[in-house]
Protein backbone atom coordinates (compact mmCIF):
# COMPACT_ATOMS: atom_id res chain seq x y z
CA UNK A 1 0.00 0.00 0.00
CA UNK A 2 2.76 2.36 0.62
CA UNK A 3 5.14 2.64 -1.92
CA UNK A 4 9.03 4.15 -1.52
CA UNK A 5 9.05 5.54 -5.10
CA UNK A 6 6.08 7.77 -4.28
CA UNK A 7 7.39 8.78 -1.14
CA UNK A 8 10.41 9.59 -2.43
CA UNK A 9 9.20 11.63 -5.03
CA UNK A 10 6.45 13.49 -3.04
CA UNK A 11 9.66 14.15 -0.65
CA UNK A 12 11.27 15.75 -3.50
CA UNK A 13 9.01 17.74 -5.14
CA UNK A 14 8.63 19.40 -1.07
CA UNK A 15 12.03 21.08 -1.59
CA UNK A 16 12.02 21.55 -4.95
CA UNK A 17 8.62 23.68 -4.80
CA UNK A 18 10.16 25.69 -1.69
CA UNK A 19 6.41 26.20 0.00
CA UNK A 20 6.18 24.72 3.49
CA UNK A 21 9.40 24.57 4.43
CA UNK A 22 10.70 27.75 2.76
CA UNK A 23 7.72 29.98 3.02
CA UNK A 24 5.08 28.62 5.70
CA UNK A 25 7.48 27.96 8.44
CA UNK A 26 10.08 31.02 8.70
CA UNK A 27 5.98 32.67 8.45
CA UNK A 28 5.03 30.97 11.45
CA UNK A 29 7.99 31.49 13.40
CA UNK A 30 7.95 35.32 12.83
CA UNK A 31 4.46 35.34 14.26
CA UNK A 32 5.05 33.38 17.10
CA UNK A 33 7.72 35.36 18.09
CA UNK A 34 6.06 38.78 17.67
CA UNK A 35 2.62 37.54 19.09
CA UNK A 36 3.44 38.18 22.62
CA UNK A 37 5.16 41.86 21.56
CA UNK A 38 2.35 43.11 20.06
CA UNK A 39 -0.31 41.41 22.07
CA UNK A 40 1.54 42.22 25.78
CA UNK A 41 4.42 43.99 25.15
CA UNK A 42 6.27 41.50 26.63
CA UNK A 43 7.67 37.78 26.05
CA UNK A 44 4.97 36.25 28.51
CA UNK A 45 1.27 35.47 27.96
CA UNK A 46 -1.59 34.88 30.57
CA UNK A 47 -2.59 31.28 31.09
CA UNK A 48 -6.08 31.52 29.72
CA UNK A 49 -4.99 32.80 26.30
CA UNK A 50 -1.96 30.62 25.76
CA UNK A 51 -4.01 27.75 24.78
CA UNK A 52 -6.68 29.39 22.58
CA UNK A 53 -3.74 31.32 20.61
CA UNK A 54 -1.38 28.00 20.41
CA UNK A 55 -5.02 26.32 19.25
CA UNK A 56 -5.27 29.18 16.63
CA UNK A 57 -1.22 28.94 15.81
CA UNK A 58 -1.58 25.60 14.80
CA UNK A 59 -5.07 25.63 12.40
CA UNK A 60 -3.34 28.72 11.22
CA UNK A 61 -0.15 26.67 10.06
CA UNK A 62 -2.04 23.33 9.09
CA UNK A 63 -4.00 25.16 7.10
CA UNK A 64 -1.47 26.97 5.26
CA UNK A 65 0.47 23.63 4.94
CA UNK A 66 -2.68 21.95 3.61
CA UNK A 67 -3.56 25.06 0.88
CA UNK A 68 -0.16 25.41 -0.27
CA UNK A 69 0.27 22.97 -3.13
CA UNK A 70 -3.38 21.83 -4.32
CA UNK A 71 -3.52 18.96 -6.79
CA UNK A 72 -4.75 19.56 -9.90
CA UNK A 73 -7.47 16.13 -10.33
CA UNK A 74 -6.40 16.12 -14.47
CA UNK A 75 -2.68 16.39 -14.19
CA UNK A 76 -2.96 13.80 -10.96
CA UNK A 77 -5.13 11.25 -13.14
CA UNK A 78 -2.79 11.59 -15.94
CA UNK A 79 0.21 11.07 -13.84
CA UNK A 80 -1.21 7.65 -11.99
CA UNK A 81 -2.60 6.25 -15.22
CA UNK A 82 1.05 6.76 -17.16
CA UNK A 83 2.79 5.29 -14.17
CA UNK A 84 0.02 2.51 -13.67
CA UNK A 85 0.06 3.61 -10.17
CA UNK A 86 -2.76 2.94 -8.65
CA UNK A 87 -5.01 5.55 -6.75
CA UNK A 88 -4.74 3.56 -3.21
CA UNK A 89 -1.37 3.43 -3.40
CA UNK A 90 -0.82 6.98 -4.21
CA UNK A 91 -3.39 8.29 -1.33
CA UNK A 92 -1.50 6.24 1.32
CA UNK A 93 2.29 6.62 0.39
CA UNK A 94 1.38 10.43 -0.10
CA UNK A 95 -0.31 10.45 3.49
CA UNK A 96 2.70 8.96 4.85
CA UNK A 97 4.89 11.60 3.11
CA UNK A 98 3.01 14.62 4.20
CA UNK A 99 3.33 13.16 8.20
CA UNK A 100 6.97 13.00 7.33
CA UNK A 101 6.78 16.74 6.37
CA UNK A 102 4.30 18.08 8.64
CA UNK A 103 5.10 16.17 11.53
CA UNK A 104 8.15 17.52 12.32
CA UNK A 105 7.14 21.15 11.41
CA UNK A 106 4.34 20.71 14.17
CA UNK A 107 6.52 19.54 16.65
CA UNK A 108 9.20 22.71 15.82
CA UNK A 109 6.09 24.99 16.24
CA UNK A 110 5.24 23.89 19.68
CA UNK A 111 8.84 24.35 21.05
CA UNK A 112 9.03 27.33 19.38
CA UNK A 113 5.65 28.46 20.60
CA UNK A 114 6.34 27.47 24.41
CA UNK A 115 10.08 28.91 24.38
CA UNK A 116 8.79 32.36 22.80
CA UNK A 117 6.13 32.85 25.36
CA UNK A 118 7.72 31.45 28.23
CA UNK A 119 5.34 28.66 28.90
CA UNK A 120 5.89 25.17 30.36
CA UNK A 121 3.99 21.85 29.16
CA UNK A 122 1.27 21.08 30.96
CA UNK A 123 0.99 17.31 29.96
CA UNK A 124 3.83 14.42 29.32
CA UNK A 125 5.60 14.44 26.62
CA UNK A 126 4.37 11.39 25.01
CA UNK A 127 1.03 12.27 25.39
CA UNK A 128 1.31 15.68 23.75
CA UNK A 129 3.77 13.99 20.56
CA UNK A 130 1.16 10.85 20.31
CA UNK A 131 -1.89 13.70 20.18
CA UNK A 132 -0.09 15.59 17.33
CA UNK A 133 0.75 12.66 15.81
CA UNK A 134 -3.09 11.60 15.32
CA UNK A 135 -3.85 15.61 14.46
CA UNK A 136 -1.41 14.98 11.75
CA UNK A 137 -2.50 11.78 10.58
CA UNK A 138 -6.16 12.98 10.09
CA UNK A 139 -5.90 16.33 8.86
CA UNK A 140 -3.54 14.92 6.25
CA UNK A 141 -6.03 12.20 5.24
CA UNK A 142 -8.88 14.59 4.94
CA UNK A 143 -7.29 16.85 3.03
CA UNK A 144 -5.83 14.50 0.69
CA UNK A 145 -9.40 13.26 0.73
CA UNK A 146 -10.87 16.08 -0.34
CA UNK A 147 -8.56 16.97 -3.17
CA UNK A 148 -8.47 13.17 -4.51
CA UNK A 149 -11.89 12.38 -4.36
CA UNK A 150 -13.85 15.69 -4.47
CA UNK A 151 -14.06 19.03 -7.11
CA UNK A 152 -13.58 20.66 -3.94
CA UNK A 153 -10.00 21.28 -4.74
CA UNK A 154 -9.36 24.79 -5.15
CA UNK A 155 -7.79 27.16 -1.99
CA UNK A 156 -10.76 28.94 -1.52
CA UNK A 157 -13.60 25.59 -0.94
CA UNK A 158 -10.55 24.23 0.72
CA UNK A 159 -10.26 26.66 3.12
CA UNK A 160 -14.40 27.26 4.16
CA UNK A 161 -14.63 23.16 4.28
CA UNK A 162 -11.22 21.83 6.24
CA UNK A 163 -11.29 24.54 8.61
CA UNK A 164 -14.03 23.73 10.93
CA UNK A 165 -12.91 20.35 10.60
CA UNK A 166 -9.27 21.01 11.87
CA UNK A 167 -10.75 23.10 14.48
CA UNK A 168 -12.91 19.93 15.96
CA UNK A 169 -9.30 18.13 15.71
CA UNK A 170 -7.68 20.98 17.17
CA UNK A 171 -10.33 21.33 20.29
CA UNK A 172 -9.38 17.80 21.02
CA UNK A 173 -6.00 18.09 21.55
CA UNK A 174 -7.18 21.15 24.39
CA UNK A 175 -7.45 18.93 27.14
CA UNK A 176 -4.20 16.96 26.79
CA UNK A 177 -2.43 20.12 26.79
CA UNK A 178 -4.19 21.85 29.69
CA UNK A 179 -2.95 18.84 31.82
CA UNK A 180 -5.58 16.79 33.08
CA UNK A 181 -4.79 14.07 34.75
CA UNK A 182 -3.24 10.68 33.68
CA UNK A 183 -6.71 8.25 33.14
CA UNK A 184 -8.85 10.99 31.66
CA UNK A 185 -5.48 12.01 28.93
CA UNK A 186 -5.27 8.45 28.18
CA UNK A 187 -9.37 8.35 27.20
CA UNK A 188 -8.75 11.36 25.59
CA UNK A 189 -5.79 9.71 23.08
CA UNK A 190 -8.41 6.73 22.75
CA UNK A 191 -10.72 8.97 21.14
CA UNK A 192 -8.43 10.12 19.01
CA UNK A 193 -7.33 6.76 17.92
CA UNK A 194 -10.98 5.87 17.49
CA UNK A 195 -11.40 8.80 15.28
CA UNK A 196 -8.43 8.47 13.13
CA UNK A 197 -9.66 4.78 12.55
CA UNK A 198 -12.82 6.08 11.53
CA UNK A 199 -11.20 8.46 9.10
CA UNK A 200 -8.82 5.50 8.00
CA UNK A 201 -11.78 3.05 7.64
CA UNK A 202 -13.77 5.77 5.58
CA UNK A 203 -11.11 6.54 3.37
CA UNK A 204 -10.04 3.13 2.73
CA UNK A 205 -13.60 2.19 1.75
CA UNK A 206 -13.84 5.14 -0.30
CA UNK A 207 -10.39 4.24 -1.99
CA UNK A 208 -11.50 0.55 -2.47
CA UNK A 209 -14.96 1.43 -3.90
CA UNK A 210 -13.74 3.91 -6.31
CA UNK A 211 -13.71 2.80 -9.96
CA UNK B 1 -10.60 -11.37 -28.45
CA UNK B 2 -9.61 -9.38 -24.24
CA UNK B 3 -10.86 -6.43 -24.28
CA UNK B 4 -10.20 -2.52 -23.95
CA UNK B 5 -12.93 -0.43 -24.09
CA UNK B 6 -16.43 -1.19 -25.25
CA UNK B 7 -19.83 1.58 -25.36
CA UNK B 8 -23.06 1.70 -27.10
CA UNK B 9 -23.98 4.97 -27.64
CA UNK B 10 -20.97 6.62 -25.96
CA UNK B 11 -21.66 10.13 -25.34
CA UNK B 12 -19.11 12.54 -23.82
CA UNK B 13 -19.18 16.10 -23.11
CA UNK B 14 -17.73 19.04 -20.37
CA UNK B 15 -20.70 20.37 -18.16
CA UNK B 16 -23.61 19.80 -20.63
CA UNK B 17 -22.29 20.31 -23.57
CA UNK B 18 -22.08 17.06 -25.59
CA UNK B 19 -18.66 16.34 -27.32
CA UNK B 20 -19.35 13.01 -28.86
CA UNK B 21 -22.58 11.65 -29.74
CA UNK B 22 -23.75 8.90 -29.76
CA UNK B 23 -20.57 6.44 -30.92
CA UNK B 24 -20.68 2.74 -30.84
CA UNK B 25 -16.94 2.03 -30.41
CA UNK B 26 -15.30 -1.81 -29.34
CA UNK B 27 -12.17 -2.06 -28.94
CA UNK B 28 -9.80 -5.06 -28.77
CA UNK B 29 -6.47 -6.30 -27.94
CA UNK B 30 -3.51 -6.68 -30.38
CA UNK B 31 -5.83 -4.80 -33.06
CA UNK B 32 -4.80 -1.18 -33.56
CA UNK B 33 -7.09 1.86 -34.25
CA UNK B 34 -6.91 5.19 -35.65
CA UNK B 35 -8.92 8.46 -34.59
CA UNK B 36 -9.22 11.13 -37.25
CA UNK B 37 -11.69 14.00 -37.28
CA UNK B 38 -11.14 17.90 -37.49
CA UNK B 39 -10.09 20.59 -34.60
CA UNK B 40 -12.88 20.40 -32.01
CA UNK B 41 -14.40 16.64 -32.69
CA UNK B 42 -13.71 15.33 -29.72
CA UNK B 43 -10.22 13.66 -30.56
CA UNK B 44 -8.57 14.07 -27.59
CA UNK B 45 -11.49 13.41 -25.44
CA UNK B 46 -12.29 9.96 -26.88
CA UNK B 47 -8.53 8.76 -27.00
CA UNK B 48 -9.11 10.35 -23.30
CA UNK B 49 -11.41 8.32 -22.38
CA UNK B 50 -9.98 5.27 -23.50
CA UNK B 51 -7.25 5.44 -22.03
CA UNK B 52 -9.36 6.83 -18.60
CA UNK B 53 -7.80 10.40 -18.33
CA UNK B 54 -11.21 11.58 -19.23
CA UNK B 55 -12.86 14.05 -16.51
CA UNK B 56 -16.20 15.43 -17.43
CA UNK B 57 -19.40 13.91 -18.41
CA UNK B 58 -20.10 10.03 -19.30
CA UNK B 59 -23.88 10.74 -19.60
CA UNK B 60 -24.24 7.09 -18.49
CA UNK B 61 -22.58 5.85 -21.71
CA UNK B 62 -22.19 2.22 -20.26
CA UNK B 63 -18.53 1.72 -20.44
CA UNK B 64 -17.07 -1.43 -20.20
CA UNK B 65 -13.07 -1.59 -19.70
CA UNK B 66 -10.82 -4.74 -19.58
CA UNK B 67 -7.81 -5.03 -17.54
CA UNK B 68 -4.67 -3.92 -19.30
CA UNK B 69 -1.96 -1.70 -19.16
CA UNK B 70 -2.79 1.78 -21.16
CA UNK B 71 -0.74 4.68 -21.67
CA UNK B 72 -1.41 7.67 -23.05
CA UNK B 73 0.70 10.37 -24.92
CA UNK B 74 -1.23 12.92 -25.14
CA UNK B 75 -1.49 16.99 -26.09
CA UNK B 76 -0.02 17.76 -22.04
CA UNK B 77 2.40 15.86 -20.75
CA UNK B 78 2.47 13.51 -17.60
CA UNK B 79 6.00 13.97 -16.58
CA UNK B 80 6.75 15.32 -13.27
CA UNK B 81 8.28 18.82 -14.36
CA UNK B 82 10.37 19.41 -11.09
CA UNK B 83 11.60 16.08 -11.54
CA UNK B 84 14.67 15.12 -13.72
CA UNK B 85 14.47 12.61 -16.58
CA UNK B 86 15.93 9.95 -14.53
CA UNK B 87 13.88 10.80 -11.70
CA UNK B 88 10.98 10.66 -13.54
CA UNK B 89 11.89 7.06 -15.30
CA UNK B 90 12.43 5.52 -11.82
CA UNK B 91 9.09 7.32 -10.21
CA UNK B 92 6.90 6.12 -13.20
CA UNK B 93 8.87 2.65 -13.43
CA UNK B 94 8.17 2.34 -9.59
CA UNK B 95 11.91 2.03 -8.57
CA UNK B 96 13.99 4.25 -6.60
CA UNK B 97 17.12 3.90 -7.75
CA UNK B 98 17.40 2.02 -11.28
CA UNK B 99 19.52 3.10 -14.40
CA UNK B 100 20.04 -0.11 -15.34
CA UNK B 101 21.70 -1.46 -19.18
CA UNK B 102 18.16 -1.64 -20.92
CA UNK B 103 17.26 2.20 -19.67
CA UNK B 104 20.31 3.53 -20.54
CA UNK B 105 20.04 1.93 -23.71
CA UNK B 106 16.82 3.08 -24.53
CA UNK B 107 18.04 6.94 -23.69
CA UNK B 108 20.67 6.75 -26.33
CA UNK B 109 18.25 5.37 -28.51
CA UNK B 110 15.99 8.32 -27.86
CA UNK B 111 19.40 10.30 -28.02
CA UNK B 112 18.25 11.39 -24.12
CA UNK B 113 21.54 10.37 -22.22
CA UNK B 114 23.18 13.48 -22.33
CA UNK B 115 19.68 15.19 -20.76
CA UNK B 116 18.69 12.35 -17.83
CA UNK B 117 19.79 14.77 -14.99
CA UNK B 118 17.66 17.90 -16.27
CA UNK B 119 14.58 18.76 -15.04
CA UNK B 120 11.84 17.80 -17.12
CA UNK B 121 10.65 21.81 -16.71
CA UNK B 122 13.84 23.20 -18.80
CA UNK B 123 13.26 20.46 -21.58
CA UNK B 124 11.60 21.30 -24.90
CA UNK B 125 7.66 20.19 -25.39
CA UNK B 126 9.40 17.95 -28.45
CA UNK B 127 11.95 16.32 -25.65
CA UNK B 128 9.37 16.47 -23.66
CA UNK B 129 6.98 14.23 -25.67
CA UNK B 130 10.24 12.30 -26.67
CA UNK B 131 11.03 11.22 -23.11
CA UNK B 132 7.18 10.24 -22.82
CA UNK B 133 7.57 7.87 -25.50
CA UNK B 134 10.61 6.64 -24.68
CA UNK B 135 9.47 5.63 -20.88
CA UNK B 136 6.30 4.19 -23.05
CA UNK B 137 8.68 2.17 -24.84
CA UNK B 138 10.38 1.02 -22.07
CA UNK B 139 7.33 0.25 -20.01
CA UNK B 140 6.07 -1.55 -22.97
CA UNK B 141 2.33 -1.17 -22.27
CA UNK B 142 -0.65 -3.29 -23.58
CA UNK B 143 -2.49 -0.70 -25.58
CA UNK B 144 -0.70 2.62 -25.99
CA UNK B 145 -2.63 6.23 -27.20
CA UNK B 146 -1.04 8.54 -28.81
CA UNK B 147 -3.16 12.02 -29.52
CA UNK B 148 -1.34 14.24 -32.04
CA UNK B 149 1.49 11.42 -32.82
CA UNK B 150 4.08 14.06 -35.30
CA UNK B 151 3.53 17.18 -33.07
CA UNK B 152 6.19 18.42 -31.96
CA UNK B 153 8.36 15.43 -33.29
CA UNK B 154 11.67 16.34 -35.53
CA UNK B 155 12.37 14.36 -38.36
CA UNK B 156 14.50 11.73 -36.62
CA UNK B 157 11.52 11.90 -33.58
CA UNK B 158 9.32 10.95 -35.81
CA UNK B 159 11.04 8.09 -37.50
CA UNK B 160 11.88 6.79 -34.01
CA UNK B 161 7.95 6.78 -33.07
CA UNK B 162 7.17 4.57 -36.05
CA UNK B 163 9.79 2.14 -35.32
CA UNK B 164 8.29 1.99 -31.92
CA UNK B 165 4.93 1.42 -33.69
CA UNK B 166 6.59 -0.97 -35.90
CA UNK B 167 8.12 -3.03 -32.87
CA UNK B 168 4.54 -3.20 -31.43
CA UNK B 169 2.74 -4.33 -33.92
CA UNK B 170 5.36 -7.44 -34.08
CA UNK B 171 4.64 -8.12 -30.60
CA UNK B 172 0.95 -7.86 -30.83
CA UNK B 173 0.38 -5.03 -29.01
CA UNK B 174 -2.56 -2.16 -29.51
CA UNK B 175 -1.34 1.45 -30.67
CA UNK B 176 -4.45 3.79 -30.82
CA UNK B 177 -3.47 6.98 -32.41
CA UNK B 178 -5.65 10.45 -32.84
CA UNK B 179 -4.90 12.79 -35.51
CA UNK B 180 -6.57 15.31 -37.99
CA UNK B 181 -5.85 12.52 -40.91
CA UNK B 182 -4.70 9.37 -40.94
CA UNK B 183 -0.70 9.15 -40.75
CA UNK B 184 -0.09 5.87 -42.66
CA UNK B 185 1.95 4.79 -39.12
CA UNK B 186 0.39 1.72 -38.23
CA UNK B 187 0.54 -1.41 -41.02
CA UNK B 188 -2.48 -2.83 -39.77
CA UNK B 189 -5.30 -0.44 -39.03
CA UNK B 190 -8.54 -2.55 -37.63
CA UNK B 191 -10.85 0.39 -37.37
CA UNK B 192 -10.45 3.82 -38.60
CA UNK B 193 -13.22 6.04 -36.06
CA UNK B 194 -13.79 9.27 -38.03
CA UNK B 195 -15.01 11.74 -36.05
CA UNK B 196 -16.44 14.05 -38.81
CA UNK B 197 -19.16 11.96 -39.29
Amino acid sequence: MIKKFIIKKEINMEFRNNTSLFLITPTMCVLIILFPILSENRFRVDNDIFLIVELLFLIIFTTLFSIRNPLDEQKLVKELNFGTIKKVDYFYSKTAAEVGIFYPQIILLLILFSGFTNTSLNSSLIHISLAVLFFCLNTIMINLFFQVFTTFSNRFVQFTLIVPIYIGFAILIAPLWLGVNQDISNIYLMMYLGITLVVYSFTNFYLRSAK
Amino acid sequence: MSLIFKSKNLSLGYGNQLVIKNKDISLELSKNYEIIGKNGSGKTTLIMCISNNFIGNTFKSGIERGNNSIIEIGSTPSLVPKMSLIENINYFLHNENLVDENVIEILNKYELYNFKDDLIEEFSSGMVKRSEIAIADIKNPDVLCVDEPVVYLDENGVKLLFDLFSKRESLGKTTILSSQESINALDNVERTINLND
